[in-house]
């Protein structure tokens, strides 16, 4: 009714940005702040390069989850796809005596191709439900691995990739940081462009927005669902070679366990859980934020029994602020359309 | 209207499969359970795989050829203590003579493990000292005597400057590490005065990617940080890389509970200079070995003799009647890791 509130509204919706990535900006420089306050001395090169290096394998990983959040979806098998990919990769590298620096990436990718489209068949295919679906193939890939696989901890890598992984793009303070931070940017920036300006990224978020008016306008729903399935798994692969490389050893054990804080940052970044909304940004944000939090509690000097729980709370307000912000969205938009009927 | 009922009937199709499936598991188990009532024993440790609960199994596997039992390893997919109380949930129908549990978190599988003796089942415990429903536990070394030892190889390894040291633990509610940490608190403000802790226990979560991560922020957060004690056996490894990496192996010394395999390379390298462990398979020796006295009336006293290398005079604690002690550690760096194959 009262049309008069909207033109404030709508500056302050701009400097927000789309999805919040304004107000996560402004989290993480107030969080910058309180540490510089409490512990001066913290906030260092050093600090930033660590940051970065925490952030790599998380973004690789959210990027995949992104595509599944937009499309209205959740996905908790990633983490399982991930290290199923790379630990299988070492394993297989090492039994066939292959040493290569790059082909282990591709590989990887391509397994985690082939475990997505378990998800795509699941979902595309038999309709079920997201969350409980790819909560299936979690345990099959997961249980695969460890029965099929190995259980075994590889402490050391073929040699090449293990120089991947020690490669240096330059040195921050003291602080390594690795040259895979650039592959993962090529793929974030890759992606965002996918999102934006193609016919396929608008389907994406046509589906997860309003999955029958997407299939009304003549968008193969399930088609958009198995390709993002299968690039959803492609990426998780790829992003697990990432972390084993970095991490120098293969454990099988590893990443599982994760996919909730991956999620988080996914969603503190804007992508709805019920679909239709993400940037590629916002996810970078999130993880940062994320990242931010964890590899500054030691410097503060925050006693270990508190890490957990300062993460629960600085994930809770993240994902606070995003659904807040959804709701008044939400309540802008119907007086745009009593303003258009009035 | 089609498409949702086809859905919902592949939906009970599938559900019905993975329920026919669930049923033949469990009969077989039954089956298995009920031929052999008396001479099966299964062990339950706190994750499948992994070289520590392979190297058990091996002992396990070794003393059941021994003896005339059958035994069987299992365990959850990931350190969890509510998939431990699962998995204990399930072994109790089958009705094996005796469980021999390595518990996650000790306190959280108390009930459980009531009701595995109130259905008769013989209980041993280990890496539980204190742990009130069990007929035995059995440890390989009093932890707070093993924490002191692994201190007094920090301080002579860091020499007379002594410095600060920060004690990684796999979790916060592990006992035993947070007992090995009391240990090495109590013997440095005993006898060395110039070693001091930098405060709380610090959780690596088991992952040697997080202990890599907390120990870079030590390192830039304590510059007088001279050593660092493990308690998983993958601190010891993310550890070690963060040290190398600055290049401080010679100033920071790396200590900690680990194993030859998965450390690796870091103790020829110098970036782990000495790790210490029991033996699994010995533990795993000497649970079963007690649970075979128990089943034939036999008592377990102070000093009893179990015929296993570093067990044969096992001592009973003074806090509690059912937990027992050996003196079974090991030390191993460089020179001697070759004797440890696993």
């Amino acid at each position: 009714m009262s049309v008069l509130t909207r033109t404030p509204q709508f500056h302050i919706a701009r400097l927000r940005g789309r999805n919040n990535e304004g107000v996560l900006l402004g989290i993480i420089a107030l969080l910058l702040l309180l540490i510089a306050m409490f512990s001066p001395g913290t906030l260092s090169p050093a600090m930033f390069a660590d940051i970065l290096r925490s952030s790599v394998v998380n973004m690789a990983l959210a990027l995949g989850v992104l595509l599944i959040i937009i499309s209205g979806g959740i996905d908790v098998s990633f983490t399982a796809i991930a290290i199923f990919a790379a630990y299988s990769t070492v394993v297989l590298m090492r039994s066939i005596g292959l040493d290569n620096g790059i082909l282990p990436f591709l590989a990887a990718a391509v397994i985690g191709a082939l475990l997505g489209i378990i998800n795509a068949v699941l979902v595309a295919g038999f309709k079920l439900q997201t969350l409980i679906a790819t909560l299936g193939s979690q345990g099959i890939v997961r249980g695969a691995l460890l029965a099929f696989v190995g259980s075994v901890y590889i402490s050391s890598l073929p040699s090449a990739l293990a120089q991947i992984g020690d490669a240096r793009l330059t040195t921050i303070g003291g602080s390594a940081v690795s040259v895979l931070v650039i592959p993962v940017i090529l793929l974030a920036v890759g992606l965002a462009v996918v999102l934006r300006k193609t016919m396929f990224g608008r389907s994406i978020y046509a589906i997860g927005g309003a999955p029958e008016s997407a299939r009304r306008a003549g968008i193969r729903v399930g088609r958009v669902q198995t390709v993002i399935y299968i690039a959803a798994g492609a990426l998780s692969g790829f992003a697990g070679m990432v972390h084993v490389a970095l991490v120098g050893h293969a454990s099988p054990f590893e990443l599982v366990g994760t996919e909730l804080t991956v999620i988080a940052a996914v969603v503190i970044g804007g992508a709805s859980d019920a679909g239709g909304r993400g940037s590629v940004q916002g996810v970078a944000l999130g993880v940062v934020l994320l990242a931010l939090i964890q590899n500054s509690l030691v410097r503060l000097g925050v006693p270990g029994f508190w890490h957990t729980a300062v993460v629960g709370v600085v994930i809770l307000l993240g994902v606070a602020i995003q659904a807040q912000s959804r709701r008044r969205r939400s309540k802008r938009s119907t007086i745009l359309e009593s303003a258009v009927t009035a | 209207m089609k498409i949702v009922r086809t859905a919902s009937a592949i939906a009970f199709g599938v559900a019905a499969a993975s329920l026919l499936a669930g049923c033949s598991a469990g009969i077989g188990a039954t089956t298995d359970g009920a031929t052999s009532t008396s001479t099966s024993m299964t062990n339950i440790v706190k994750l499948s795989g992994g070289d520590w609960f392979n190297r058990m199994e091996t002992g396990n596997q070794e003393w059941a050829a021994e003896n005339d039992f059958t035994v069987n390893q299992t365990a959850g997919d990931d350190s969890s203590p509510e998939k431990q109380i699962a998995i204990i949930s399930d072994t109790i129908p089958q009705k094996p003579a005796a469980i021999t549990v390595v518990p996650n978190a000790p306190e959280s599988i108390e009930a459980v493990l009531k009701r595995a003796r109130d259905a008769g089942i013989i209980v041993v415990t280990h890496e539980a000292a204190g742990i009130v429903n069990t007929d035995a536990d059995i440890e390989a070394f009093d932890d707070e005597a093993y924490g002191a030892h692994q201190m007094d190889l920090l301080a002579s390894c860091m020499g007379d400057a002594g410095g600060t040291y920060a004690h990684f633990v796999g979790g916060l509610t592990v006992t035993s590490h947070n007992n090995w940490v009391k240990g090495a608190e109590d013997q440095a403000s005993s006898e060395y005065p110039k070693v001091k802790s930098i405060g709380d226990p610090i959780s690596s979560d088991e992952s040697a990617d997080t202990a890599y991560q907390r120990t870079k922020e030590l390192l830039a957060t304590y510059p007088d940080l001279r050593g660092i004690l493990g308690a998983a056996s993958t601190d010891v490894v993310g550890a070690g890389r963060a040290v190398a990496e600055a290049g401080k192996e010679d100033s920071v010394c790396v200590i900690g509970t680990s194993l030859p395999s998965t450390a690796g390379d870091a103790l020829k390298t110098g970036a782990v200079d000495t790790i210490t462990f029991w033996d699994p398979a010995l533990a795993g020796k000497a649970m079963l070995t007690i649970a075979k006295k128990l089943l034939a009336g036999e008592e377990i006293v102070d000093g009893t003799d179990l015929d296993i290398p570093g067990y044969e005079k096992i001592t009973q604690s003074p806090d509690s009647a059912t937990t027992f002690f050996g003196t079974a550690w090991v030390d191993v760096t460089a020179e001697n890791a070759a004797d440890y194959p696993f």
